[in-house]
C-alpha cells in the first residue's frame, strides 16, 4: 500500500510527485545548511558522512537514534491526528509537558503497586493530562471558533511555567537544588530493550500506535470522517457528520497522544520530571508530521530522521567543532520547505490568492 | 519604591510594545506573525555586535532593524510566494534562527549562549529636569530612553496610519479582503511583504532594547518568549493600537512584578503564565459576545 494515497490516482506520476514533495525540503534543508557549513569552515560533506555514521553505523548508535526517534513519533501522531480532523494544533509541546509530569508523579507518589500496574497507572495518567490539557482548546474551537492555533500556542507557556512551578515547589525532590521531581521507582521504569540504550518499551508503543492509525485512517468511518471533515468541513456537515463533535474528539485524542509521548519520556528516559523536560518534541512534531504528509510510514520516517540528527548531532559535537545547533537550523528549515510550493517556479501559474 | 516599579515595568514594557505594533501591523495586512520573537534574537544579537564595533547605538539600532526587516521579507516571501502556512513558517524560523544564531556565537566569538562585548554603545537616558523630582510623574516621564519614547508616539501615529491614511485604507483592504484589493488594482502580496517587513524591522528594534537597552549583554535567552508575548499583546487589543499597547503595559508591569514577588509567597512562575491566560480569555469572551450578538440578531 503506498503512502500517497491523499493524492487522487495512483499513476507513475503522482507517486513521483509525492515522493519529491517529501525529498525536496530535505534536499533544500541540507543544502542551506552545507552552505552555512562552507561559510563557517567546515566540510560539510564529512559533517554529513560522520551525522550518517553517528546515527546508523552500529547496532549501538541505531537503537539511540530509535530511541530519540521515540517522542517525535508520538507527538508527530498527535499533531498529524488533529490536523486531519482539520484543527491546527501547535499545543502538543504543553502536553508533552503536563503528560510528563503527571506520569512522574505517578511514578514515585504510588510506588507499592506491582510493576505492571504502576506502569499502566503512570501512562494513564499522562494521557489524561495531556487529554485534558486539550479539551478546553478543543472545546473553544469547536463550539466557539475560536482560533486553536493561538489558544494552543498560548498553552505551551502556560504548560512550561506551571509545571516549572510545581517541580520548583510542592513536587520538588526532597534535598534536590535543581527543579526535579523525585526519581520514580524502579518498578515504574519502562522495561529498555536493547541496555545500555535507553531504548525501551516506548518504542514498541509508538509503532503499535502508528499501525492503529494506520488501519484507523484506512479502515474505518471515524477515521474516513475525520479526513473528510478535515478537507472539507462544509461537505462533511451536509454529510450529517457532526464536525464540531468531531473536533473535540480529535483534539483530546491528539492531546492524549502528546501526553504518552511526555509519559514515555519521563518513564522511559528521564526517569523523572525535570524543568526543561522536553527540548521542543512537540514542535519537532509539527515538522514530522508535515515532512510525513500526516502518513503513517511517512510519520515514522521523518521521527527516525529528525531522532537521528538529534543524536547524532549531539555525538559528532564531541569528535569535532562542529557546533550541535546545525541540527536546529535543519530542523527549522525543513518546517519552512515542507509547507513551501515551488510548483509556481515550473509552472507560472499565479495562486489563487 | 512604587517609583522604583513603575519605571521598571515601562522598561519592560517597550519591547513588548515594539513587536507588538510591528505584528499588529501584520495581522491587520493578513499575516499572523509568530515569527517575531526569532527577528528579535537575531536584533539582539545585531544590536550589540554593532554598538560594539560602531560605538553607536544609533548605528546599533539601524542595524538591529535591518536584520529584522530582512528575516521579515523571507518570511514573507515563503508565505505570500511560496503559499506556505505563515503559522508553520513562523515555527520554523523561530527554530531556525535560535539555532543560527547560536551557531554563528559558537563559531565567530566561540562562546556558548552568552556573549559579552567590550565598548558596548548602550542606549542613553533622557532626564528631565524638575519633572525628574515629582513622584509618579518623574518615574513615568523621565529616564527614559529614545527608544521608549519611540515606541510609545508610535502607537498613536499606527492609530493614524490605520484610521486616516491611504496606505493604512489599503493595508486593511489587504488583510480583510484580498481579492477586493487585487480587484482595486493593489498588489495584495506586496503590500503584505510590506507588512511583514515593518513587523521585522519592529521587532528587530525590540530585540536591541533588551541587548543595549537593558543588559548590555547578549543570551540566547535574552528575548524570554517576548515576540509570543507581543503576539499576546495584539490579540489582547484586537488590532487596536491602544488596546494593543495597554495589553502591552499590562504584560510589562506582569513582567517587573514577578521579578519583586520572587521570595514573597507569590511564585513567578505563575505569574510568567497570565498574559497567556489573559489572552485565551479575552478570545474566549470576544467569541461569547458574537455568538450573543447573532442569536439577538437571529
Amino acid at each position: 500500500m503506498s503512502d500517497t494515497t491523499a493524492i487522487p490516482g495512483n499513476s507513475m506520476q503522482m507517486r513521483w510527485k509525492g515522493a519529491t514533495e517529501v525529498i525536496a525540503p530535505l534536499a533544500l534543508a541540507l543544502a542551506v545548511a552545507a552552505v552555512l557549513l562552507l561559510l563557517a569552515g567546515h566540510n560539510p560533506v564529512e559533517v554529513y558522512r560522520l551525522l550518517a555514521i553517528e546515527s546508523l553505523g552500529s547496532v549501538k548508535r541505531v537503537a539511540a537514534t530509535l530511541a530519540a526517534a521515540t517522542p517525535l513519533i508520538l507527538t508527530g501522531l498527535a499533531t498529524a491526528i488533529a490536523f486531519r480532523a482539520g484543527a491546527f494544533n501547535v499545543g502538543v509541546e504543553g502536553c508533552v509537558f503536563v503528560g510528563g509530569l503527571a506520569a512522574a508523579y505517578v511514578g514515585f507518589t504510588y510506588i507499592g503497586l506491582p510493576s505492571v500496574f504502576l506502569i499502566s497507572l503512570a501512562v494513564l495518567a499522562s494521557v489524561i493530562a495531556g487529554a485534558l490539557w486539550m479539551l478546553v482548546p478543543g472545546v473553544l474551537k469547536a463550539r466557539l471558533n475560536v482560533d486553536e492555533v493561538v489558544t494552543t500556542l498560548m498553552l505551551n507557556f502556560v504548560a512550561i511555567s506551571l509545571t516549572a512551578y510545581l517541580v520548583n515547589g510542592p513536587l520538588l525532590a526532597p534535598g534536590s537544588a535543581n527543579s526535579a521531581t523525585p526519581m520514580v521507582a524502579e518498578t515504574a521504569r519502562l522495561p529498555r530493550l536493547l541496555p545500555p540504550s535507553t531504548l525501551n518499551l516506548g518504542f514498541i508503543i509508538a509503532v503499535l500506535l502508528l499501525v492503529l492509525y494506520w488501519l484507523w485512517d484506512k479502515r474505518t468511518a471515524l477515521g474516513f470522517e475525520t479526513r473528510i471533515a478535515g478537507l472539507n468541513s462544509r461537505f462533511a456537515t451536509s454529510s450529517g457528520i457532526d464536525v464540531p463533535m468531531l473536533i473535540i474528539k480529535m483534539m483530546l485524542l491528539s492531546g492524549a497522544i502528546g501526553g504518552l509521548a511526555g509519559g514515555i519520556h519521563a518513564l522511559g528516559t528521564v526517569g523523572r520530571f525535570v524543568s526543561g523536560f522536553s527540548p521542543g518534541y512537540g514542535f519537532t512534531g509539527i515538522a514530522v508530521a508535515l515532512l510525513g504528509r500526516g502518513s503513517a510510514v511517512g510519520i515514522f520516517l521523518a521521527a527516525i530522521l529528525f531522532g537521528a540528527l538529534a543524536t547524532s548531532g549531539a555525538t559528532i559535537q564531541l569528535f569535532s567543532d562542529v557546533p550541535i545547533e546545525i541540527v536546529s537550523i535543519l530542523q527549522g528549515m525543513v518546517m519552512i520547505f515542507a509547507v513551501a510550493r515551488f510548483g509556481w517556479i515550473f509552472t507560472k501559474r499565479r495562486g489563487a490568492r | 519604591m512604587i517609583d522604583n516599579v513603575i519605571h521598571a515595568a515601562l522598561v519592560m514594557t517597550t519591547p513588548v510594545l515594539l513587536a507588538a505594533l510591528g505584528g499588529l501591523i501584520n495581522r491587520v495586512g493578513g499575516l499572523v506573525n509568530i515569527g517575531l520573537d526569532s527577528m528579535m534574537l537575531a536584533g539582539a544579537l545585531i544590536g550589540l555586535m554593532l554598538a560594539s564595533i560602531t560605538g553607536s547605538w544609533a548605528g546599533a539600532l539601524l542595524g538591529a532593524a535591518m536584520i529584522g526587516a530582512v528575516l521579515g521579507l523571507l518570511m514573507s516571501l515563503a508565505v505570500t510566494r511560496l503559499q506556505a502556512n505563515e503559522i508553520i513558517v513562523g515555527l520554523g524560523f523561530n527554530i531556525a534562527v535560535a539555532g543560527l544564531v547560536r551557531f554563528f556565537i559558537k563559531t565567530v566569538y566561540e562562546s556558548s549562549g552568552t556573549l559579552a562585548l567590550p565598548d558596548v554603545a548602550r542606549l542613553p537616558r533622557i532626564d528631565i529636569p524638575y519633572v525628574a523630582d515629582i513622584p509618579l510623574l518623574g518615574a513615568i516621564l523621565s529616564g527614559h530612553d529614545p527608544l521608549t519614547w519611540a515606541a510609545w508616539l508610535m502607537v498613536p501615529v499606527t492609530a493614524w496610519f490605520l484610521s486616516s491614511t491611504r496606505a493604512g485604507l489599503r493595508l486593511r483592504a489587504t488583510g480583510a479582503a484580498p481579492q477586493a484589493a487585487r480587484a482595486l488594482g493593489l498588489n495584495p502580496l506586496t503590500i503584505r511583504d510590506a507588512s511583514t517587513v515593518f513587523a521585522g524591522l519592529m521587532a528587530g528594534l525590540a530585540g536591541a532594547y533588551l541587548s543595549i537597552g537593558v543588559v548590555g549583554i547578549f543570551n540566547e535567552g535574552i528575548t524570554a518568549g517576548r515576540g509570543f508575548i507581543a503576539l499576546a499583546a495584539f490579540y489582547f487589543g484586537r488590532n487596536r493600537p491602544w488596546l494593543t499597547a495597554l495589553g502591552a503595559l499590562i504584560f510589562g508591569f506582569f513582567d517587573a512584578f514577578q521579578i519583586r514577588l520572587q521570595g514573597r509567597g507569590i511564585p513567578a512562575e505563575l505569574v510568567q503564565t497570565l498574559p497567556y491566560l489573559m489572552v485565551i480569555v479575552v478570545l474566549t469572551l470576544m467569541a461569547l459576545a458574537v455568538r450573543s450578538a447573532r442569536s439577538k440578531g437571529a
